[in-house]
Formats: C-alpha cells, sequence, structure tokens
C-alpha cells in the first residue's frame, strides 16, 4: 500500500512514459439515429468469442444481457448502411421498401466511440460489419483504418472482429487479418443454388469461399512466423431458412467449411422476416432450428462425434426434429447399457446427460473409488434422468418401456 | 467453471472464510474438489464458485466513469473481499489511469505504470475521489469531460434487441437483481419502458 497523493503523483508521471497513458479520448458528438440504425444492422450477427491474446483473456466476458437473453459484450455495428446488394431478406437491401436513411461513420469517429466503450468497461471490443457501399473496396479500406487507429493510436488492446465483405480485395483481407482478433465472411446460404434463391448479386463461389480460402492461405503460411496473427481465426454465419435448404444441407456445408476452410466455428441465425424486405410475408424459421443446429455442431467439434453416426439426427427429409439430437443418436446406437465404471471417455460422451466435464470427474472419480450409485453420478454434474436409460451401476439398470415390450 | 489452481486465494476472499477453513482447505488439491463428494470439500467448492463468480460478474458489470484526464472511478459494494482483485484488474486493462472503486465505506485505488501495480484502501467513495482531486489540482467544473457514454451505450444497447426472441426469463438469470446492484447498474432496469406483459410472463 502506498499513500493516495503518492499514486496521484505517480499518474501524472505517466505522461512522460514512453506508450503514455491511456488517457481519455476527446468529447464525442455522435449522432444517436446513426448510432441507433448502424446497431440494428448487426443484431442478428453473432460472436460469441472475446479472445484477444494482447491481455488476460477473459472467458466468455458479457458486458450486458438485452432482452432476448443474448450477451451484448461487444460494440457490434455497421460501418455503412449503404449496400447495393439484393439480398432478400436483409433491411440494408436496395430493393427494400422500408430502407432506413443511410448513415456511414468516419474511422476516427468509430475508433472513438469503441475506445469510450471500452474505458468504461462497457464492452471488450468491436464487431464491425458493414453494408457494400458503392465499392466494397473502399467501405473495406475504412474499416481496416478503424481498426488500425484503434490499435496504432489509441493503443487499443481489445478484441477485434472484422467482417471481410463479399468480393472484397485480397489486400485489404490480408490487413484485416493482420489487425483483427478474428475475421470472418457470411455465407449466408448452404450452396450456390440456395444463394442464388437469396441474393442474386453475389457469386458464392467467387465472392465467399474463394475469399475464405485466401484468409485460410494466410493463416497457413504465416502459422510458422514468430508472431501469430488472427488469433480468433476466421468464422462464419449462416441464415436458416431462408432459401428453404434442408437442415442436412446447412449441414454438409458447416463440415466443408470445419474440414476444407478451416474456419473456428459456424454461427446460425434462425430466419425472421423484416418488413420492407423482398421476403417480407416468408414465413419466420422457428428458434429452436437454430438451437438444434447449434447442438449438432456442439456434438461435432466438441463431442468429437463422427458425421456417420449424427446423420442418423436427421429425419427422411434431411430436417432435425425439436428434440435433443444426442438422444437421437444415443437411441440409435447404444442398444446395451453402459457401465460408467469400465467405460471409455468417448463412450461416456456418448451417454445423453453426460458432458465433457462431468465424463472427466467420472473418470478421476473411479480411480479412487468404484461407482455404486446413481447419486454420485448426480453430484459429478450428470443429469441422471437423461442418462440413467443408458447406464448400468453395479449391474442394475433401470427398467425402459423396451425391456417390457421385450 | 473449473476449480482454478489458485483455489485458496479464491476461498480467502469469501466473506465467511475462517483461518481453519483456510488451513484445512490448504491440503486439498484441484482435483480432490472436483470429484470428492465430502460435504466440508463440497462447501469449500461451493465458496471458491460464489468468490469465482462474483469476482467475474463484477468485471463484466461495473461501469467506470472519468474523472479529468487520469482518474476512472466506480461503484461497487461486493458481498465478498473482491475489492483490491477487481481494482486491480481495471488498473491493468487502463494502465496509466488511477482506479477508483467503492461505496459509501469504502474503496480501493490502484494505479498501473510499467506493469507495476500500486494500491491504496480508502474509506468512501466520495471522499477518495475529493482527496484525488485536491491531489491532482483539478477543479470541480474541470475535471468532467463532458463525454456521455452512457447515453451513447444506452441508445446503442437498445438497438441490440430482437423483439422476437424476447427471453425475459434468460435476461434475469443471466443479470440477476443482486449482482447488478453490487454494481451499481441502473441501465438495464427500464420501468419506464416495461409493459404489462413484462410483469406478467414470470
Amino acid at each position: 500500500m502506498v499513500t493516495l497523493e503518492k499514486i496521484a503523483h505517480l499518474a501524472e508521471e505517466c505522461r512522460f512514459d514512453s506508450l503514455g497513458p491511456a488517457r481519455s479520448p476527446a468529447v464525442l458528438d455522435v449522432d444517436a439515429e446513426k448510432l441507433r440504425t448502424l446497431g440494428e444492422g448487426t443484431r442478428h450477427d453473432v460472436c460469441a468469442s472475446t479472445f484477444s491474446p494482447r491481455e488476460t483473456p477473459l472467458p466468455g466476458i458479457c458486458h450486458a444481457f438485452t432482452q432476448d437473453g443474448r450477451c451484448v459484450s461487444l460494440f457490434k455495428t455497421l460501418y455503412t448502411n449503404h449496400c447495393t446488394h439484393q439480398c432478400s431478406y436483409c433491411t440494408n437491401a436496395v430493393n427494400c421498401s422500408r430502407k432506413a436513411k443511410a448513415f456511414s461513420y468516419t474511422p476516427k469517429e468509430l475508433a472513438r466511440i469503441t475506445i469510450s466503450l471500452y474505458r468504461s468497461n462497457y464492452i471488450e471490443g468491436l464487431f464491425l460489419s458493414s453494408g457494400a457501399g458503392r465499392d466494397e473496396d473502399n467501405v473495406m479500406e475504412k474499416m481496416v483504418e478503424t481498426a488500425r487507429l484503434l490499435r496504432q493510436k489509441f493503443a487499443f488492446s481489445g478484441y477485434i472482429h472484422l467482417k471481410v465483405l463479399p468480393g472484397a480485395s485480397q489486400t485489404h483481407i490480408q490487413e484485416a487479418v493482420e489487425l483483427a482478433d478474428r475475421v470472418s465472411i457470411n455465407l449466408e446460404a448452404a450452396s450456390a443454388s440456395h444463394m442464388n434463391e437469396i441474393c442474386a448479386t453475389k457469386n458464392y463461389e467467387s465472392d465467399i469461399l474463394q475469399r475464405q480460402r485466401y484468409i485460410r492461405d494466410m493463416l497457413s503460411e504465416t502459422s510458422h512466423a514468430a508472431q501469430t496473427i488472427l488469433p480468433a481465426g476466421q468464422t462464419t454465419q449462416l441464415v436458416v431458412g431462408a432459401a428453404g435448404e434442408s437442415d442436412e444441407e446447412i449441414f454438409k456445408r458447416v463440415l466443408y467449411e470445419y474440414k476444407e476452410i478451416g474456419v473456428r466455428r459456424a454461427y446460425y441465425s434462425a430466419f425472421s422476416p423484416q418488413r420492407g424486405t423482398f421476403f417480407e410475408n416468408k414465413k419466420a424459421q422457428p428458434l429452436w432450428r437454430e438451437h438444434r443446429l447449434y447442438q449438432m455442431d456442439w456434438l461435432y467439434r466438441i463431442y468429437h462425434f463422427q458425421p456417420g453416426e449424427m446423420r442418423h439426427a436427421f429425419n427422411e427429409s434431411g430436417f432435425l426434429a425439436n428434440a435433443d439430437p444426442k438422444m437421437a443418436i444415443a437411441r440409435e446406437f447404444m442398444d446395451k447399457p453402459l457401465d460408467p465404471n469400465t467405460a471409455t471417455f468417448p463412450q461416456l460422451l456418448r451417454v445423453p446427460g453426460i458432458g465433457p466435464r462431468s465424463a472427466e470427474r467420472i473418470v478421476a472419480y473411479r480411480k479412487r473409488q468404484p461407482i455404486a450409485a446413481k447419486a454420485e453420478l448426480a453430484a459429478m454434474g450428470v443429469r441422471i434422468k437423461r442418462a440413467a436409460p443408458f447406464l448400468k451401476i453395479n449391474g442394475w439398470r433401470d427398467t425402459t418401456l423396451e425391456m417390457w415390450q421385450a | 467453471m473449473k476449480i482454478p489452481e489458485n483455489f485458496l486465494y479464491y476461498l480467502s476472499r469469501h466473506e465467511d472464510c475462517s483461518e481453519r477453513l483456510l488451513a484445512r482447505a490448504g491440503h486439498l488439491r484441484t482435483e480432490d474438489l472436483e470429484v470428492s463428494q465430502h460435504l466440508e470439500v463440497a462447501r469449500i467448492k461451493k465458496m471458491v464458485y460464489a468468490v469465482m463468480g462474483e469476482a467475474h460478474r463484477m468485471k463484466a458489470f461495473v461501469r467506470l466513469s472519468y474523472l479529468g484526464t487520469c482518474v476512472l472511478y466506480g461503484f461497487f459494494k461486493p458481498r465478498h473481499r473482491i475489492g483490491e482483485h477487481i481494482c486491480d484488474h481495471f488498473a491493468r486493462r487502463n494502465a496509466g489511469i488511477i482506479v477508483v472503486l467503492g461505496n459509501g465505506s469504502e474503496s480501493w485505488i490502484s494505479l498501473c505504470r510499467e506493469g507495476r501495480v500500486w494500491r491504496d484502501h480508502g474509506r468512501g467513495l466520495n471522499e477518495s475521489l475529493e482527496r484525488l482531486k485536491s491531489a491532482l489540482h483539478c477543479s470541480e467544473d474541470g475535471c468532467e469531460d463532458g463525454c456521455d457514454v452512457e447515453g451513447l451505450w444506452q441508445v446503442y444497447y437498445d438497438s441490440q434487441y430482437c423483439p422476437e426472441r424476447k427471453n425475459l426469463q434468460a435476461f434475469r438469470r443471466q443479470m440477476p437483481r443482486r449482482d447488478q446492484e453490487a454494481a451499481g447498474l441502473r441501465l438495464v432496469q427500464k420501468k419506464k419502458n416495461a409493459s404489462l406483459e413484462d410483469f406478467l410472463c414470470d
């Protein structure tokens, strides 16, 4: 402990330090309508990561939650809502009849808003997307300039997620990759034909997939370099149900993205019709559809299920039911109950109600003493109601309907 | 949440932690806390989680305002003894700026410069801020920078709400009123915008 006066004296001396203190930016005067309109433009965009190695990472910190229960950890905004694309689901599309007034930030203005919100601890970083403007390269250049100002002028060490605009040049993508913690290009649709149904002005192969490959190649080229770039990797996002695609088609596309493009993760957003858009009268997709796709995604990435076994979760039309896909897969493959005292880690992971953490605890626990009762599993975090029909403890198992039928 | 290697630090910060309990917990390993079903070990684990949870939410929910150009301050009234821990976190995040967190009865002051942290523990928040004002020779009028960050945030926060995804139950679970009060949050208590439906759907 030192006296408060000494601390004040040390703080005053900071202005002579090489980097200088992270002082308050000048007074801001921001048009509230612009802030609201450009903020609303990213309501449906998702990024769950705030990982930045530039300072001690905080796991999943959320600075607020909206009344829909979703986390607000980033300043998510469009650079401009002016766009020349004709996406049938988007309120910024050129053919939207209820288009909002066009707004645009300047790089300096956007950097100052971000740093002010960051210093006051409202956000963990910036998520910057944009309409394509008249020329996507021009807008992309401004977005990169914003990130550069933050990093170099304001010594910003927080998280930056930059959206790469479809068709952006390789040079601007390279600059974005060097400055950001994460970049992403929205796939929006599961295939080129589905993309044609929702947006006639974007070329799926050259505007989107080719840009994703650029990023993959940039990352692989620099993976051996001393300095790691783009620590949170690249991601993508899909609109679920806008083009009438099935869940299986979406899942196959996502598998391709994980294996061939190397995306860190995929995000899903259930289609909801927006007023004034071409798809205004189209039926909204239920939110549970998005939720079930996230569960499938989780089973693949975290539980390491094989695509071959996962296809049993889809029905004949290629859609998921509104039920836990892990349960559907377990019913298909787990014909004999499992003894948690002898099961391997991957086998435990396939039991509904057992996740990676509880499976780890089971393996650690049984090294000390055998598991003798369901209560012990419950204390380790296992959801007994779901897991019990698939488990056999000390030779005992729960009675199931199938047993009576047999 | 996984039990961290330094769980004794978090345990020692719990409002009900005694020297005796800390000594007994000293013999435990992280794995013991993860899997043991002994009653006292389960209690220790619960206490560690309680402190970690509050620390995490305070890092997220405490809002800071500028006083002059080199002081950031915020209201903060934690249940556990985490004042210094949270204040240091904000000082490291804003190197070169004095961070003052506190309430009516006590306050914590931290400054991070060139990787080293200087600390003080004062009485009330207002008293510490007054002392800083005189030490830094800044007048009452000249201290505030006039930037309405709270106003900016409120506009942005409202813009992120999707009415078609309304889920007040999840919202209340994620932002417990108790933690909002501890961090001095007021922005999400939007009673003026609440509809009758908001009160009926609980």
